[in-house]
């Protein structure tokens, strides 16, 4: 029989079946057969040998505790080797019910308000066992039912029709019904600016208004066509929160402890810039089917704890002290690896890691120059040198998981020689000292380190290398966050190259972030002159249909490319996971969010 | 003298508030001038995708682009009656902030103190008795040494050694006793060498006096000569450093809670800075001023209680400090 080397999906088991002796032996005859979701086809892997040792598995839970476990792990150890199996097999035959496991995060954010935190790095982990969503996107991009089982929307994309799971209930007992999904509707879209609640910045601008038809279904209205509301339904901002709370002032909102989420954790407790326990809510009953598990969590509790020092996070979870660590250094992966221990780079949907150049700003108002720039980056040095094999060759400018991306890496390929000849050709020619230059200036490019991605001056500082080959003259200005986000932005004199780190959840929205319409963010500062971009943009948020809309985003992707005012560097990663070997069965969500829903201790 | 004390303490009391009020006033420019602010901080995250327009109103909405005096006036008029607002940042009561986290950086300065005066004292009595050859000497060299390591490289070096190795203590769990306690150690040791410093020149000296000697040939032990009539004399000094040093910890313990993990006002300080979150600042800011200046005055009480010859209010008015200086050449007469 053939086997999978490590199985992410959780197997499915019956859900409700509380704990051991009696109904484990229950639990043995339903299990036939064990399914395993790996590598994206459902395929039965129990065999007949494996279901005997399971046998012997369970009959161990007569007794109790860390003897019970003690005396299981022996069984297994024992009886594999009998049968040739390897142990670490077995232990996957069963998902393990209870557990309570350590998730050590660099920071827990600012605030607790749902609308402003939702999208957070860092409380969008907590959010994610807290609340449901009315819809789930997984990894691919691929949207399925959560919350809301089906929908249907007009022609025109104008309309949508929500039909919501009944019986589902905020950890307050307020039902998760049509009245409370048109209130968080309301509040995402709008927020209470006055009071400090931010709208969420991605929800659909062209929101109308949504009614309650009846308790399960709902109708939300919008002023112009916005194929994306469905996938932005499945995005960090999209939060269900009890109607209670949202009504509530923003102080009190801002207590995680008062906040009522539908999903299949609660909070225990919390301190701020300290620590958020969660334990799992008994009656959850709703889980998004994608994941292959609907019922309770199999965990009892997940505490998010802060440790800001980097190496103390990772050593935590060397030495036992904690499960799973966030964001530690790159460099460190391929030893944590062979030490055993399960790294996760899970990919967000959005844009890749990229240069978003600056028309306005000369030379980047020549096309030879930016495509001398698209040819000059060799991609395959930066990951390297930077990071490691986890991190993928951008092949578009957004990233290949998303849907409707294409592969556009011959547009990207490195070709020193055809940037050199590019940049002769539009009069840079080479001094003395190996830099360009045109009407006595320099051939310059400055670049602003992405402050929201830690690799982003290593990543800058190799660019300069390899332009610097080419004749270009490179600064990197390295700023904090709020520096940043006060003197380098889009279109600016100043910034010749924007570092774009960005995810969003559905491909139509990109079109109008790049240009100027609709408050679009006009990043390459074409304003208007650009009409084929434009085209393309009203062609695409006017689309009725995915399959419609496909070669249209297609052709965005090329056309942005060999203009070059796009410059991609890799595919983005911006979390990082290191997980203890015992804890198996996660899932990472199209925010490349880690959600432990599904997930079990192995011994 | 009762009657002295009370309107030293008074006086000393009215200097407070307006150190207090001083720091609040200080604090606001301060972080009015640096650029930005904790709501368009958080509204420019890229992730976010607000344009430049929807910022702009959110600010308006916040009324955070009124002028800076108009602010300041707002919140020193709350501030005045006891109100120290909502958190820019996590839209919390500022009271209820500080209130969560007041009383672990209080169990760490305090075992830090009681840590680094131990030591202190350990180290100065080792340099007068020990003998010669069992490393006196290099016991006098403790105080530079610990000068010198920074309190973040000794709480690392912890932590790895006790924490990891040994798994005295979980690094989850930084408010456990044995975490408490290295902790308090890493931030300690700095302190008690500039303790054990003062401690050591004065000892010296004391040791050099002749009532010294004539204890030692009646036949007095060393640790009877050294509690009893050494030390008092050599205190004053200490007391002034050890109420200097208070501030030292308050200041430290932000780096040693971002090592250990805990979640005190330092890191408090610390994520407040990082997001410009003015009504918390100020008010820490205004807490630390007054816990400073409670300390000193605390100390300026003690001197007379020590040193019969320190007045708090003499002919000439002279400062505690003065007193003492005057005082010294007689006592070595």
């Amino acid at each position: 029989m053939q086997r999978t080397p490590r199985r992410r999906g959780p197997l499915l088991l019956p859900r409700k079946a509380k704990r051991p002796a009696a109904v484990l032996r229950r639990r043995i005859l339903v299990i036939v057969p064990v399914i395993s979701r790996s590598a994206g086809t459902d395929r039965p892997v129990s065999s007949h040998r494996e279901q005997a040792n399971f046998q012997m598995l369970t009959s161990s839970s007569l007794f109790s505790g860390t003897r019970r476990r003690l005396l299981a792990a022996l069984f297994a150890t024992s009886l594999s080797a009998f049968a040739g199996l390897p142990a670490a097999d077995l232990a996957h035959a069963e998902t393990r019910q209870g557990g309570d496991i350590v998730f050590l995060i660099d920071s827990l954010g600012d605030t607790w308000i749902p609308n402003n935190s939702a999208i957070s790095s860092f409380q969008g982990h907590i959010w994610g066992h807290v609340t449901d969503k009315l819809v789930y996107v997984d990894a691919e991009g691929k949207v399925s039912p959560w919350i809301a089982e089906r929908w249907e929307q007009n022609p025109t994309a104008t309309e949508f029709t929500l039909h919501l799971k009944s019986g589902v209930t905020f950890s307050d007992g307020t039902p998760v019904d049509a009245a409370a999904v048109v209130a968080n509707l309301d509040i995402w879209y709008a927020g209470r600016k006055a009071e400090g609640i931010n709208p969420i910045g991605l929800f659909p601008k062209t929101y109308d208004h949504a009614e309650a038809l009846d308790p399960v279904t709902v109708k939300v209205t919008f002023k112009k066509p916005t194929l994306g509301f469905i996938p932005t339904l499945g995005y960090h901002g999209s939060i269900l929160i009890s109607p209670k709370t949202l009504v509530q002032p923003a102080s009190t909102q801002a207590d995680l402890g008062k906040t009522a989420g539908s999903g299949p954790f609660v909070v225990a407790s919390w301190k701020e810039g300290d620590y958020v326990k969660l334990v799992k809510r008994k009656d959850y009953n709703w889980g998004p089917p994608a994941v292959g598990q609907t019922g309770p969590a199999n965990l009892d509790s997940i505490t998010y704890k802060l440790v800001s020092e980097q190496s103390l996070r990772v050593a935590a979870v060397q030495s036992g002290q904690a499960d799973v660590a966030y964001n530690p250094s790159p460099q460190e992966l391929k030893s944590l690896k062979e030490e055993g221990f399960t790294v996760a780079t899970p990919r967000y949907l959005g844009f890749v890691d990229g240069l978003a150049l600056n028309t306005k700003v000369a030379p980047y108002d020549d096309i030879k120059v930016r495509q001398a720039l698209q040819a000059g980056i060799n991609r395959q040095e930066i990951i390297d040198t930077v990071y490691t094999p986890d991190w993928k060759l951008a092949t578009s400018f957004i990233q290949s998981n998303v849907p409707g991306a294409t592969d556009h890496s011959a547009l990207l390929a490195y070709d020193p020689a055809k940037a050199e000849k590019l940049l002769d050709e539009a009069g840079w020619v080479k001094g003395a000292d190996g830099v360009r230059v045109k009407d006595g200036k320099p051939l310059s490019l400055t670049l602003h380190a992405n402050p929201y991605l830690a690799t982003a001056k290593a990543i800058d500082e190799l660019l300069a290398q390899q332009l610097g080959k080419l004749g270009w003259k490179v600064d990197i200005r390295a700023y904090d966050v709020v520096t940043f986000g006060e003197k380098v932005r889009y279109g600016s004199p100043t910034v010749p190259a924007y570092e774009v780190s960005r995810s969003f959840i559905d491909a139509g929205t990109v079109a109008g972030i790049l240009t100027n319409a609709n408050n679009g963010e006009n990043w390459f500062a074409l304003d208007e002159r650009d009409t084929k971009l434009n085209t393309l943009r009203d062609q695409i948020a006017g689309a009725g249909s995915v399959e419609a809309r496909a070669p249209l985003l297609d052709e965005l992707q090329a056309y942005l490319l060999s203009q070059a005012y796009f410059v991609p560097r890799t595919q983005m990663v911006q979390r990082i996971y290191v997980q203890s070997p015992s804890l198996k069965g996660e899932t990472y969500n199209g925010l490349a969010l880690a959600s432990y829903y599904t997930a079990s201790k192995v011994d | 003298m009762r009657h002295a004390y009370l309107s030293f303490a008074g006086k000393r009391l009215a200097q407070a508030a307006v150190v207090i009020l001083l720091a609040y006033v200080f604090t606001f420019i301060v972080v009015s001038i640096l650029p930005g602010d904790p709501v368009t901080n958080v509204l420019r995250n890229p992730q976010n995708g607000f344009s430049e327009e929807e910022i702009q109103s959110i600010i308006a909405a916040q009324g955070l682009d009124r002028p800076v005096l108009v602010q300041l006036w707002s919140s020193l008029s709350s501030f005045l009656t006891g109100d120290l607002g909502l958190s820019l940042r996590s839209s919390r009561p500022v009271t209820t902030m500080i209130a969560e986290v007041l009383p672990s950086t209080l169990t760490l300065a305090t075992s830090a103190l009681t840590v680094a005066l131990t030591l202190a004292v350990l180290i100065a009595y080792g340099t007068q008795f020990l003998p010669k050859r069992w490393g006196q000497g290099l016991l006098r060299g403790f105080p530079s040494l610990f000068l010198s390591v920074p309190s973040f490289v000794i709480g690392l070096v912890l932590i790895h050694v006790f924490g990891f190795k040994l798994g005295l203590f979980r690094v989850i769990e930084p408010d456990s006793a044995w975490a408490t306690f290295f902790a308090a150690v890493a931030l300690g040791i700095p302190v008690s060498a500039r303790i054990a410093e003062v401690l050591i020149a004065n000892l010296d000296q004391e040791a050099r006096q002749e009532y010294a000697a004539v204890a030692r040939s009646r036949g007095l032990g060393q640790a009877a000569l050294f509690f009893r009539h050494l030390v008092k004399p050599s205190l004053l000094p200490v007391v002034t450093v050890v109420a200097l040093s208070f501030g030292e910890l308050l200041g430290d313990s932000l780096i040693t809670e971002a090592v250990f993990g805990r979640n005190g006002v330092g890191s408090l300080v610390q994520r407040s800075v990082a997001t410009q979150d003015l009504p918390v600042l100020q008010a820490v800011v205004s807490l630390a001023a007054a816990v400073f200046v409670l300390v000193n005055l605390l100390a300026d009480l003690v001197y007379p209680l020590l040193d019969p010859r320190v007045t708090l209010i003499g002919p000439a008015r002279q400062s505690p400090t003065k007193a003492v200086e005057t005082a010294a050449p007689g006592a070595a007469a």
